[in-house]
C-alpha cells in the first residue's frame, strides 16, 4: 500500500468501532423507550422532582431520537461505515477481478481422501464429463492440459464480494434520506369540521402554523361502526382549492393517503365535537308533547311557570347503556337532577326495578313531566396529517438496496472450484478442490455434490 | 368454534412430539425420533387446516381478513412458523436432535395462547388502520424472523447442553453422539440468525412502508419500532463479530440467547410501554 494512512483512518476503519457504535445506538434507543418522548414528557411533570426533570430535559432525554447524542452517534456511524468501506473496497475489487487459473499449485495440497475418486472410465472421457459438468453448473470454465493430466477450473458468486458494500452504502443512503427528511420535510396536522376550509396546518414542532399554497375543504366526514362500537371506517371527502378554483376532489381513507402539490394528506384521526345536539321529547301528563333540539347548557322555561329545565350533559355512551342526557329541573317547590336514556325501555326489560335501584335514571322524576330521548346527533371533526418528506424516496431506495445487499451477503458466496484428472499407478484419478470466502460449510457441500454428480455421470452415461 | 378446538388439540400434539423427541434422546433409538417427526408434521398440518378454517370463518362473518390480527392469532401463527421452520431444518440436516429443544417452545407458545388470561380467541373485525394489504406481508415476514430467531435460541441452548454433557463423564453420554458436533451447531446458529435477520429486515421495511401509508411517516420512534431496531442492531452485531472478528461457539451461543431476549421484548415486553402499535 502506497497510500499513507493515519491513526484516525485506522480508528474509523475498525470493525471494533462499528460494533461499539451499533451497541451504543441500541442502548440509546432503549433509553428512549423507557422515558416518555416529546409531547408525552409532560406527564412526568409533578411526578418527579422538578430539578431532575429539568436535568433530564437539558440532557435531551425527552427528545432522545433528535438529541445531540443520537445525531452524534449516527454521524460517527456514517463516518465509520464510509471509511471502513473505502478501506476494504480496493481489496474486494482485486478479489473480484482475480480469475482462477487451472494450474493452481496450492489448490490440491493436503486434499482429503474424500475429495477424490477413481473412475472406471478412461481419462479422456472423465475430462469431458468434468468439463460438461462445470459448463452446466458454472456457465464457463478454463482448461489446461499438462503432462497427461487435465486441469479444469471454474468460479461462481463473484458479486458476493460487493454485497457488504451494498449494505453499508444502503445505510449511508438511509441516513441521507433521514437527514433530507428532517431538514426539508414538513410534519403538520389540521382538524376540520364538515364544510370547513383550511388554508394552513399546525406544525408538529412548536406551536407554529404554516400557510399552505392552496386550501382544502372537508365536504363530508363519514364514520361507520361495527356492532361492538369499534370504528369500521372513517373517511373525509376533500376538495382542493387554489385561487378560488376547485382543482381536485378526493376521498381520503385510512391507509390511502392523497397527494396534492407535494403534500400528502392522511386520514389520521377523528373526534367528537363539543356541543352535540340531542333531540328530546317533553311529555306533560295528559297534555302537550314538545320536541326540541338541545345541547349542553341549554335552558328552557317550562310552560305555565312550572319550572326551568337545563341540560347538564350529553353522553354518547353512558355506563355502557347507550345515549343519555343529564338534565336538571327546578321549580319553586322542588329540584331534580336525573338521566334520560334513549334505550330506557330496553334497560327496564333487563333490570325491571331500575328506578327503585337508581332513582336518578327515572326520566319521570319531575312530575307531571316525562322526558324521552329520541337521539343524539353525533358530530365529529376529522383529523388530517399533512406531510411533505422529500427524503422518503431516498429512504425507499436505501431499503431496496439494503435487502438486495443482505441477500447477497448472507445467501451467496464467492468460490473457486478446481478439478484435476491425472493417473496414479495406472489408474485414472479425479480430484476436486475448492476455495471460498467465508463459507467453508457451503463449499464442502458443493464439492461433495460435484463429486457425486460426476461419479453418477461417469457410471451411468446417458 | 371448530378452529380453536383443533388448535387446542395441536397444543397436545406438539407436547407429544416433544416427549417422543425426548425418548429418542434418552433411549438413543431413532424410532422415537421418526415418530416425533411425523407427529410434529401432523400437528403442523392440523394447525394449517385450523388457520384456513379461521380465515374462511372470518369471511363468513363478513369481516374477512387473514388470521393474523390479534394477540391470540399472532401467538398461533408464531408457533406455526417455529414448527414449520424446524421441520424444514430437520429435513435438510437429516438430524432430529434439535426437535427436543424447539418443540417445547412451540408447545409453550400454543399453551400460552389458550390459557393465558385476557387473551381473546374470538375473530374480531379490523379497525381502519389494520385494513391494509400490507398487513399480511408485514406480519408474515416479522413472524418468520421471530421463528428463525427462536430456532437460533434453541440451538444456543443445545450448544450449552452439548458442551456441559461433553465434560460430564457419567452415563449421560448416550445421547451426545446423536447431537450435531459443536462446529455444526455453530454453523447452524449462524445460518438461522442470518435467515432471521433477512426476515426481520423485510418485516421492518414492510412495516415502514405501511406506516408511511397509514400514519404518514415511515418511522416514528414508536416503542415497537424502536425495539425492532434494537433487535436488528443486536443481530447485526452478532453477524459482524462472527464474520469480521471470528467469534464462534460459546460466544455465538450467548449472542443467540441475548438476541432472543430482544425478540421477546419486541414481541411482548413492548406492550408494557405506551404505543401506537397496540394491536399485537
Amino acid at each position: 500500500m502506497s497510500k499513507k494512512k493515519s491513526g484516525i483512518w485506522f480508528f474509523f476503519a475498525s470493525v471494533r468501532l462499528a460494533i461499539v457504535l451499533l451497541l451504543l445506538i441500541a442502548f440509546i434507543a432503549m433509553i428512549g423507550t423507557l422515558f416518555p418522548q416529546r409531547e408525552a414528557a409532560v406527564e412526568l411533570v409533578g411526578r418527579i422532582p422538578p430539578g431532575l426533570f429539568s436535568f433530564l430535559q437539558k440532557m435531551q432525554i425527552f427528545d432522545l431520537y433528535h438529541s445531540v447524542w443520537f445525531v452524534l452517534l449516527m454521524g460517527l456511524l456514517a463516518v465509520n461505515l464510509l471509511i471502513c468501506s473505502l478501506d476494504r473496497f480496493p481489496a474486494a475489487w482485486r478479489r473480484f477481478r482475480l480469475r482462477p487459473v487451472p494450474r493452481e499449485p496450492d489448490a490440491f495440497k493436503d486434499l482429503p481422501e474424500e475429495n477424490l475418486f477413481y473412475p472406471e472410465s478412461d481419462a479422456k472421457k472423465a475430462a469431458d464429463e468434468a468439463a460438461s459438468l462445470l459448463k452446466k453448473k458454472y456457465h464457463s470454465f478454463q482448461q489446461a492440459d499438462e503432462a497427461g493430466s487435465v486441469y479444469l477450473c471454474a468460479q461462481k458468486g463473484r458479486f458476493a464480494h460487493f454485497g457488504v458494500y451494498m449494505v453499508h452504502l444502503s445505510v449511508l443512503v438511509l441516513i441521507c434520506g433521514a437527514v433530507i427528511g428532517s431538514v426539508f420535510g414538513i410534519e403538520g396536522s389540521v382538524k376540520m369540521l364538515e364544510g370547513e376550509t383550511a388554508s394552513g396546518i399546525n406544525l408538529r414542532n412548536g406551536n407554529l402554523t404554516m400557510p399552505l399554497p392552496f386550501s382544502v375543504r372537508c365536504d363530508k366526514f363519514t364514520l361507520e361502526r361495527y356492532k361492538n362500537g369499534a370504528a369500521k371506517l372513517f373517511q373525509s371527502d376533500l376538495t382542493f382549492i387554489k385561487n378560488d378554483r376547485v382543482i381536485r376532489s378526493a376521498r381520503l381513507l385510512v391507509n390511502h393517503p392523497v397527494a396534492f402539490e407535494g403534500f400528502r394528506f392522511y386520514q389520521a384521526s377523528y373526534g367528537p365535537v363539543p356541543g352535540k345536539k340531542a333531540t328530546l321529547v317533553l311529555l306533560r301528563e295528559g297534555g302537550r308533547r314538545d320536541i326540541m333540539n338541545v345541547s349542553t347548557g341549554y335552558t328552557f322555561e317550562l310552560p305555565g311557570n312550572e319550572g326551568t329545565f337545563q341540560v347538564l350533559r350529553v353522553e354518547d355512551n353512558m355506563m355502557q347503556m347507550g345515549q343519555a342526557i343529564k338534565v336538571a329541573v327546578r321549580s319553586e317547590k322542588e329540584a331534580a337532577t336525573f338521566w334520560v336514556f334513549r334505550e330506557i325501555d330496553r334497560i327496564k326489560k333487563v333490570v325491571p326495578d331500575v328506578f327503585e335501584q337508581v332513582p336518578v335514571f327515572n326520566p319521570g322524576l319531575f312530575r307531571p313531566y316525562t322526558f324521552s330521548l329520541l337521539g343524539i346527533e353525533e358530530k365529529y371533526y376529522t383529523g388530517l396529517q399533512v406531510n411533505r418528506d422529500p427524503g422518503a424516496p431516498v429512504v425507499a431506495a436505501a431499503a431496496v438496496l439494503l435487502i438486495c445487499g443482505l441477500m447477497i451477503v448472507l445467501f451467496s458466496y464467492a468460490r473457486w472450484i478446481w478439478i484435476r484428472i491425472d493417473q496414479v499407478e495406472g489408474r485414472v484419478r479425479i480430484s476436486i478442490a475448492g476455495r471460498s470466502i467465508r463459507n467453508n460449510v457451503g463449499l464442502k457441500r458443493e464439492v461433495r455434490h460435484l463429486l457425486a454428480k460426476l461419479k453418477d455421470n461417469l457410471e451411468n452415461p446417458k | 368454534m371448530i378452529d380453536t378446538t383443533i388448535l387446542s388439540w395441536v397444543t397436545f400434539i406438539y407436547f407429544g412430539a416433544f416427549v417422543f423427541y425426548l425418548f429418542r434422546m434418552i433411549l438413543g433409538r431413532e424410532f422415537w425420533g421418526k415418530l416425533a417427526g411425523w407427529l410434529a408434521l401432523a400437528g403442523l398440518i392440523a394447525q394449517s387446516v385450523a388457520l384456513i378454517i379461521r380465515w374462511k370463518a372470518s369471511y363468513d362473518l363478513g369481516i374477512g381478513h387473514a388470521p393474523l390480527t390479534n394477540f391470540y392469532e399472532s401467538l398461533i401463527f408464531f408457533a406455526w412458523t417455529v414448527v414449520f421452520l424446524y421441520l424444514l431444518i430437520e429435513r435438510r440436516l437429516k438430524n432430529r436432535s434439535i426437535g427436543v429443544f424447539v418443540m417445547p417452545v412451540a408447545f409453550l407458545i400454543m399453551a400460552y395462547a389458550s390459557i393465558a388470561p385476557g387473551i381473546s380467541n374470538r375473530i374480531e373485525p379490523l379497525i381502519p388502520a389494520l385494513q391494509s394489504n400490507w398487513l399480511t406481508s408485514h406480519v408474515l415476514t416479522c413472524f418468520m424472523g421471530y421463528a428463525a430467531f427462536t430456532v437460533t435460541f434453541a440451538l444456543g441452548i443445545m450448544f450449552f447442553v452439548r458442551k456441559a454433557a461433553a465434560h460430564d463423564s457419567s452415563g449421560v453420554r448416550a445421547f451426545i453422539h446423536l447431537l450435531p458436533s459443536e462446529s455444526q451447531i455453530d454453523d447452524l446458529i449462524y445460518s438461522c440468525a442470518a435467515l432471521g435477520f433477512i426476515f426481520l429486515t423485510l418485516g421492518i421495511v414492510t412495516g415502514s412502508v405501511w406506516a408511511h401509508y397509514a400514519w404518514g411517516s415511515y418511522w416514528s420512534w414508536d416503542p415497537k419500532e424502536t425495539w425492532s431496531l434494537i433487535t436488528w442492531l443486536t443481530y447485526a452485531v452478532m453477524l459482524h463479530v462472527r464474520m469480521m472478528r471470528g467469534w464462534r461457539g460459546v460466544r455465538m451461543a450467548i449472542m443467540a440467547i441475548i438476541g432472543f431476549a430482544c425478540v421477546l421484548f419486541t414481541y411482548l415486553g413492548v406492550n408494557l410501554l405506551p404505543s401506537l402499535h397496540s394491536y399485537l
